[in-house]
């Protein structure tokens, strides 16, 4: 079972409430999975809110976890959105010094890349990257050895390319 | 008209056919008591909150309607957790009240503050927290449908003080509630898997229902008892099985698993086709999962569907109300002898009684059986947990249904005396009588008083073995009869603490018991008999950890 650990994209909608959060997280807890990255925010219906959660687990993850968060009365819906049906994009914000040596490479990494400037201060900058998951850790490699001091990254958020 | 949130909620609890409360008060929910009586619902004071969920638990356990407790915030709602985990394991529909600060103090670490929605969050089927007036009609409907509806649980009610002592308009409506919870529907898709299922079972030579407490749920007695009938096919019971379905012909083997019998564990090991109604396969039942019945097609009825292959692989399943399915399946399944099947379950029941692998539980068993003799037919049974559970579950012969009350999923020490007192109150035309140990009996003793104060006119038995018997057996097996913490004491004497509390009691010794076993039966209100029990009796065969449902220990109890 081990060897087949993949990654499992799940999206959920729920009642947008107090502690709806709580009880979903706890069923992956309560089963041994860890959640990789997590993301809520309200739908279109501010009732509702869509949570995108990421795992890496075995192949009886899913319908389990499936189960389990069909059982809670605060979740509308659960689906597991596969790679070929979906799109997936994540975000990631990077804190990086600047001085003298580094600052070529990096305007050059900023043109190459696409990144948006959040903020530009005299020796730290701010940079924002989206796309799937690959695009973006490759960008967080080339900058690196730059000189990287902090980053934030939203995790995945998924939806169905089909409606 | 206005009415306050307390007002409002025992108002709506009553239009959903709430008669009687479990409880015990606190400055919280002051409030809730003051108006009690105007409502019409009759709360009933126990002597600690644990009971209360107890009670709440033999009350929809023994009528099939949801229990109710309630406790103040604090230390009265934490006293509820173990009822309420105990009703969880079961299934039971239940709703419990908790009292809690007023809003403006929530987090604060108030006095008398837990966060009782973020502690029983994993026991409860869903909990709610009222935090305006205006929602406390609809969440108090939700909540019961939640409790009952599917697999049954239980549902908390987190009461913030200052919401019980607001005003709204009773009949006012909040916008956008909760959609009605689904049951499971029996369309094409579960039709066309339980027509696969019947052809299955029709062809099969050997097959076996396994009936768990799913059956009980859906109230599904007569459907499963037609279906035997028709079918000629014989039963195994889960412990929550037990008290489904009486038939007096045979086709019961009894209980399977664990503490099950031999005959039971034999032939599910030997049949061809097994069917499960409302079981979930529970460690306790197939002990060894990979080697539970190997030669078995295995098939599934249950309305959860995290119930279906959650511990062992399925071959075929349908997600579905058990009563329906089991009215679908009536016509569909054949009339069929299996003579050479009967024949071979007949040969082995016995040759188990002729090497007497199956010991009757001892003199405990025996004594078990003269109580039921005396009782009229539709007492309810009520156990606790240890020698004393397996002993009743065995040697009472469970002729009604929800005649065997037991805490099975939990185990939990110290259920029966409130459970039965709740069980009394609800099934109003049963006598019941309690099977407990000395272990279980003092875990809830203060509930005499109120079985004292109320009259209920409960029959406690109390095996004494001086000693918590299973986990002594336990010792006695596997970790070289050295019994370590499991020695209680006899220096207790029960019948003058029965007394001191108002009930009746009388002490006999499990080998010549019969006279306080008349006395038990025909007493007027409460009454306490203690069975002095010799500490080397057990029960037997039982099967050892990490073995097979076929690889028992035998012995015998003297």
């Amino acid at each position: 079972m081990k060897n087949e650990v993949k990654e499992h994209v799940i999206s959920m909608l729920v009642n947008n409430r107090p502690g709806v959060l709580a009880r979903v997280a706890g069923v992956f807890g309560r089963l041994g999975y860890n959640i990789e990255s997590l993301c809520v925010a309200e739908t279109i219906s501010p009732k509702v809110s869509r949570i995108t959660s990421v795992s890496k687990a075995d192949p009886a993850f899913t319908e389990k976890v499936k189960k389990q968060l069909n059982r809670l009365v605060d979740v509308i819906s659960v689906a597991e959105l596969e790679d070929g049906t979906s799109a997936k994009r994540e975000m990631m914000l990077i804190g990086i010094t600047i001085d003298e040596k580094n600052r070529p490479e990096l305007s050059r990494a900023i043109a190459m890349f696409g990144c948006t400037v959040i903020s530009m201060q005299e020796s730290y900058c701010i940079l924002q990257v989206a796309g799937n998951k690959g695009d973006v850790e490759t960008v967080l490699n080339f900058l690196k050895p730059l000189g990287v001091k902090d980053i934030a990254r939203t995790g995945a958020v998924a939806l169905e390319s089909e409606s | 008209m206005e009415k306050t949130g307390a007002e409002i909620l025992l108002n709506t609890l009553s239009k959903e056919g709430v008669s009687e409360i479990f409880g015990y008060p606190g400055a919280s929910t002051l409030a809730i008591h003051d108006c009690m009586n105007e409502t019409g619902i009759k709360h009933l004071l126990v002597r600690h909150e644990q009971a209360a969920a107890h009670a709440a638990d033999g009350y929809a356990r023994a009528t099939g309607k949801v229990g109710v407790c309630i406790a103040t915030s604090g230390p009265g709602a934490t006293n509820l957790v173990t009822g309420i985990a105990t009703a969880y394991m079961d299934s039971t529909p239940m709703i419990a009240l908790t009292g809690q600060v007023t809003t403006g103090l929530l987090g604060s670490d108030a006095f008398q503050e837990t966060d009782i929605i973020g502690i029983t969050m994993p026991i409860t089927k869903h909990s709610f927290l009222v935090q305006d007036v205006r929602d406390m009609a609809s969440t108090v409907r939700e909540a019961m449908n939640i409790a009952t509806s599917g697999r049954p649980g239980p549902v908390l009610i987190d009461l913030p003080r200052d919401v019980l002592a607001a005003r709204s308009n009773d009949d006012e409506e909040v916008a956008g509630g909760f959609p009605e919870q689904q049951e499971a529907h029996f369309g094409e898709e579960e039709r066309r898997r339980l027509k696969q299922i019947v052809r299955l079972l029709n062809e099969s030579e050997r097959p076996v229902l396994l009936v768990g407490g799913g059956v009980k749920l859906s109230r599904a007695f007569t459907e499963l008892a037609d279906v035997i009938q028709k079918g000629n096919i014989p039963f195994v019971t889960t412990m929550m099985g037990i008290g489904s379905v009486y038939t007096p012909n045979g086709f019961n083997l009894g209980l399977i698993g664990t503490h099950g019998t031999d005959l039971a564990n034999r032939i599910v090991h030997q049949s061809d086709f097994i069917l499960a109604v409302g079981a979930r396969f529970s460690d306790r039942t197939t002990s060894v999962i990979e080697e539970f019945a190997p030669l078995a097609t295995i098939a599934q009825i249950d309305v959860d569907p995290t119930s279906i292959g959650k511990n062992i692989k399925t071959d075929i399943s349908v997600v579905s109300d058990i009563r329906v399915a089991l009215q679908e399946l009536l016509g569909l399944v054949n009339e069929k002898k299996r003579e050479d099947w009967i024949a071979r379950i007949d040969r082995e029941r016995e040759r188990i009684a002729k090497e007497g692998s199956d010991d009757g539980c001892g003199p405990a068993g025996e004594c078990i059986r003269m109580v039921q003799e005396c009782m009229p037919e539709k007492t309810i049974a009520v156990t606790d947990v240890g020698l004393n559970q397996i002993w009743a579950i065995r040697s009472w012969k469970v002729k009604i249904p929800r005649g065997l009350i037991t805490p099975g999923g939990l185990g939990t020490m110290g259920f029966s005396v409130p459970a039965s007192m709740g069980a009394r109150i609800g099934a109003i035309d049963h006598e019941v009588v309690v099977f407990t140990g000395d272990g279980g009996f003092f875990m809830n003793i203060q509930e005499l008083a109120t079985i004292g104060f109320y009259n209920i006119p409960v029959k406690i038995v109390v095996f004494n073995n001086g000693n918590l018997g299973m986990i002594r057996q336990i010792q006695h097996h596997f970790y070289s009869s050295r019994y370590r913490d499991s020695r209680l004491s006899d220096l207790v004497n029960i019948t003058e603490i029965a007394k001191g509390f108002g009930i009746p009691s009388e002490k006999v010794s499990a080998d010549d018991p019969r006279k306080g076993i008349e006395k038990l039966c025909s007493s007027e209100g409460p009454f306490l008999l203690e069975v002095v029990v010799d500490e080397d009796n057990y029960v037997y065969p039982i099967i050892p950890p990490g073995k097979s449902n076929v690889e028992m220990i035998y012995g015998r109890s003297e």
